[in-house]
């Protein structure tokens, strides 16, 4: 199968700027259109190995990131998103054209496929177990998952855990993983040949850049994984790394509280969480040094 | 409540459960809700899904299980009881 | 003649599922996403024992949607529960209308078909009674100013939707099918005493058969709003084929579509039904309707229009004149609704006043 790398960048913004580059990331075929050089450099830098489908291939998802009509095309131009027609977000600036693709992407997955339990966590995998790391925004999640998948943990998804109902193992969508202001500059010195996206600054989220997928997370993109480990990260700056247990039942219901679609799956989301807390050590983290995270998550047994 | 009236599982419900240190996470097939329950609720209601029960042997059941004052526990069953039937979880039947 | 919409050619004929290419079923499923089918078109293939010949890709994406139409089916269970039990008090059993009627009454129209709000008709005469009843078991009229108040209780032919407090979900209280101020008047009382009750849910009913038909064919040609359209266009197909099995159906439909006042609607039910969808109405039948239709340069506005209107809401559906289309047919539908005078101060006032009082709070 031929991966994007492929095509060189004239082909490309070719294929981005007409009938559209169809990409494939993990369980999801993605059609994507854009003019815009900001779009075209961040697939350029971070989408090489991903499989490249060609043009009458089936698509999940139809997205765009274009100019708006009118003014704002030429004085302070912005960028649209657009997924087969619908808008479903307010403009933004030109410069946020990457971030905005990656945002909607997931966004297309949280709010559609509804074949999986979707929970909001890092999904990470080593030695047939996986540890999902469920977290509201400013936990640290990221920082933790882009550190982990650079010392020996495979990336599954940095944004969604999609728990598969029939037989309960998590589904890889290994994307480029989002980190914000201070963490971009630690896994810089953390990571040794990290490649990021352009940092783009004054987003609601302040300055944000994505962490190319490690190749090889990629190219198991279609390995499930069978979870062992929810644990609630927690960065606390100068804190003791310390990993502690969680009752059961406290941990159902804040997985539940992290989930894209809990209540829309009804009795079969109950039955996959179910079975996702009775197979599972649940924890809450505390840390702030990585180096000791790292040793704390290459520590943690299988249950069971 | 009369101590003759008759409660049931509401039709429909199935007691999709897990039971975890005494904390009981339920699935309501009804409301589509999911319910944190003690493990008297829990009690009771698979007492309802083997046969429909009264107020009185209800109390009986809670009695046995559980540490419970004597004189608290008509006021705690006809509580729980009255909790049960406003999450669509148990009714009565006619007297 | 321009040829149907993939999605449309796929809904008339379920069995060229078999045949379809991964680029067609592409295409397809973009159509039935931005028209909100692909529930019903997951229940269309299951019910033929179609799934299995859906490619890998399309089939996985298809699936995606069957976990809503199974929560939303046991949510309009819970909410029809919950309203029964609020109006336990009234006399007649519940009546529902539109999407909950076919949920409940497990019609094939019903199959797959999503909606927002549960639609009762009650006596005009109950409405108070109703109404209380319903604000008693936690249900809220929803912020409407006072002249919103006015133009649903004066002239439409339903109360200003409710809302139930904690659940969030809403009900559309109806005493009429159609607003006072419309040409014509269905009698409501005909419908409630042709109304039949709903095998196995005691305290439940619905239209007759007939009157479901006709109900689905008013709301589709006499409202202005057609991102619905193919749904509701859809829904017609479906009860027809349904019901056109049943004994008498046919044979009663054009008398009763004339005496509601209704032929006008079914005509136009009739004739789009058979075009894009290919319905199989007796020649006997089409023969009763032709007189109610409109003239031949009317007609010939409406082809051009209702067969732009009803095509799935997606840009590989729109030619040029799609959009306006739209448009003209929301002017018409507001217009049937409410005479001219009354809608140039109603489409003002929604527009102006409306506004303004919200920047004075």
């Amino acid at each position: 199968m031929l991966t994007v790398a492929s095509l060189s960048r004239t082909q490309l913004e070719a294929r981005l700027s007409s009938a559209g580059l169809l990409v494939q990331t993990g369980a999801f075929v993605s059609r994507i259109h854009s003019p815009l050089r900001q779009v075209a450099d961040g697939i350029d830098t971070l989408y090489g190995d991903y499989p490249l489908h060609d043009g009458d291939a089936f698509a999940d998802f139809h997205v765009g990131l274009r100019h708006p009509g009118g003014m704002r095309r030429w004085y302070k131009p912005q960028v649209n998103f657009d997924l087969d027609g619908q808008l479903p977000f307010e403009p933004l600036p030109q410069a946020h054209a990457f971030p905005m693709l990656e945002w909607g992407l997931n966004w297309c997955i949280s709010t559609r496929a509804h074949a999986y339990l979707m929970i909001h966590a890092a999904v990470v995998e080593r030695g047939g177990c996986a540890a999902i790391l469920p977290a509201p925004p400013g936990s640290g999640k990221s920082t933790l998952c882009a550190a982990l998948v650079n010392r020996g943990w495979r990336l599954l998804s940095d944004e969604l855990a999609l728990f598969r109902p029939a037989d309960g193992v998590l589904v890889p969508v290994p994307r480029p993983v989002s980190l914000k202001n201070r963490s971009i500059d630690v896994i810089r010195d953390y990571v040794a040949d990290a490649v990021f996206s352009v940092p783009v600054s004054n987003t609601t989220k302040g300055t944000v850049a994505h962490l190319k997928a490690p190749s090889a997370s990629v190219a198991r993109a279609h390995e499930t994984a069978r979870p062992a480990w929810i644990v609630f990260p927690r960065y606390e700056a100068g804190a003791a790394t310390s990993l502690t247990p969680i009752p059961r039942a406290s941990a159902f219901f804040r997985v539940a509280d992290n989930a894209f679609n809990y209540s829309h799956m009804g009795g079969r989301g109950f039955q996959t969480l179910a079975a996702a807390i009775d197979g599972c050590a649940s924890y809450d983290f505390r840390y702030s040094a990585l180096d000791e995270a790292m040793a704390v998550f290459a520590a943690l047994e299988p249950p069971r | 409540m009369a101590a003759c009236e008759t409660w049931r599982l509401r039709p429909g419900q199935t007691l999709q459960y897990r039971q975890w240190d005494g904390e009981c996470v339920l699935y309501n097939d009804l409301s589509g809700d999911t319910h944190l329950l003690g493990d008297g609720a829990i009690e009771l209601l698979l007492a309802l899904r083997r046969a429909p029960a009264t107020r009185g042997a209800l109390a009986a059941i809670l009695q046995a299980g559980f540490d419970i004052d004597a004189a608290a526990l008509d006021h705690e069953t006809d509580l729980l009881l009255r909790d049960l039937a406003h999450l669509n979880l148990i009714d009565t039947l006619a007297c | 003649m321009k040829r149907l919409p993939i999605l449309v050619r796929l809904l008339r004929d379920p069995d060229r599922a078999a045949s379809l290419s991964l680029a067609e079923w592409d295409l397809a499923l973009r159509q039935s996403t931005s028209t909100n089918l692909s529930p019903t078109l997951l229940a269309l293939l299951e019910e033929r024992g179609l799934l299995d010949a859906v490619p890998a890709q399309p089939r996985a994406h298809l699936e995606w949607v069957r976990a809503l139409a199974t929560r939303h089916r046991q949510a309009v269970r819970f909410e029809v529960e919950c309203i029964q039990a609020a109006l336990v008090k009234e006399a007649a059993p519940l009546l529902l209308l539109k999407g909950a009627a076919y949920a409940m009454a497990g019609l094939r129209a019903g199959a797959g078909r999503l909606f927002g709000d549960i639609d009762i008709l009650v006596p005009k005469t109950r409405l108070d009674q109703v109404e209380s009843a319903l604000m008693l078991h936690g249900w809220a009229g929803t912020g409407h100013d006072a002249y919103d108040q006015r133009y649903y209780r004066q002239w439409m032919h339903e109360l200003p939707p409710m809302q139930h407090v904690r659940r969030r979900t809403s009900i559309d209280v109806h005493h009429a099918i159609l607003p006072e101020t419309a040409p014509v008047r269905p009698d409501p009382d005909k419908l409630r005493a042709a109304a039949v009750p709903i095998e196995g849910m005691p305290g439940l009913a619905t239209l007759a058969p007939c009157d479901m038909v006709l109900h689905s064919a008013v709301h589709l040609f006499f409202d202005g709003e057609f991102d619905k359209g193919l749904r509701d266009l859809l829904d017609l197909h479906r009860m027809l084929q349904e019901f056109g099995g049943r004994p008498g159906f046919w044979d009663a439909l054009p008398g009763r579509a004339r005496e509601l006042q209704l032929g006008r609607p079914l005509f136009y039910a009739l004739r789009y039904s058979r075009r894009l969808l290919g319905t199989r109405v007796p020649d006997e039948v089409l023969d009763a309707v032709a007189p109610l239709g409109p003239g031949l340069p009317l007609r010939m506005l409406m082809d051009g229009l209702f067969g732009r209107a009803l095509l799935p809401m997606h840009t590989s559906c729109d030619d040029a004149f799609s959009a306006a289309a739209r448009f003209i047919l929301y002017v018409r539908g507001n217009w049937l609704r409410m005479p001219p005078r009354l809608l140039a101060r109603h489409l003002f006032h929604k527009a102006f006043i409306s506004k303004k009082t919200e920047i004075k709070k």
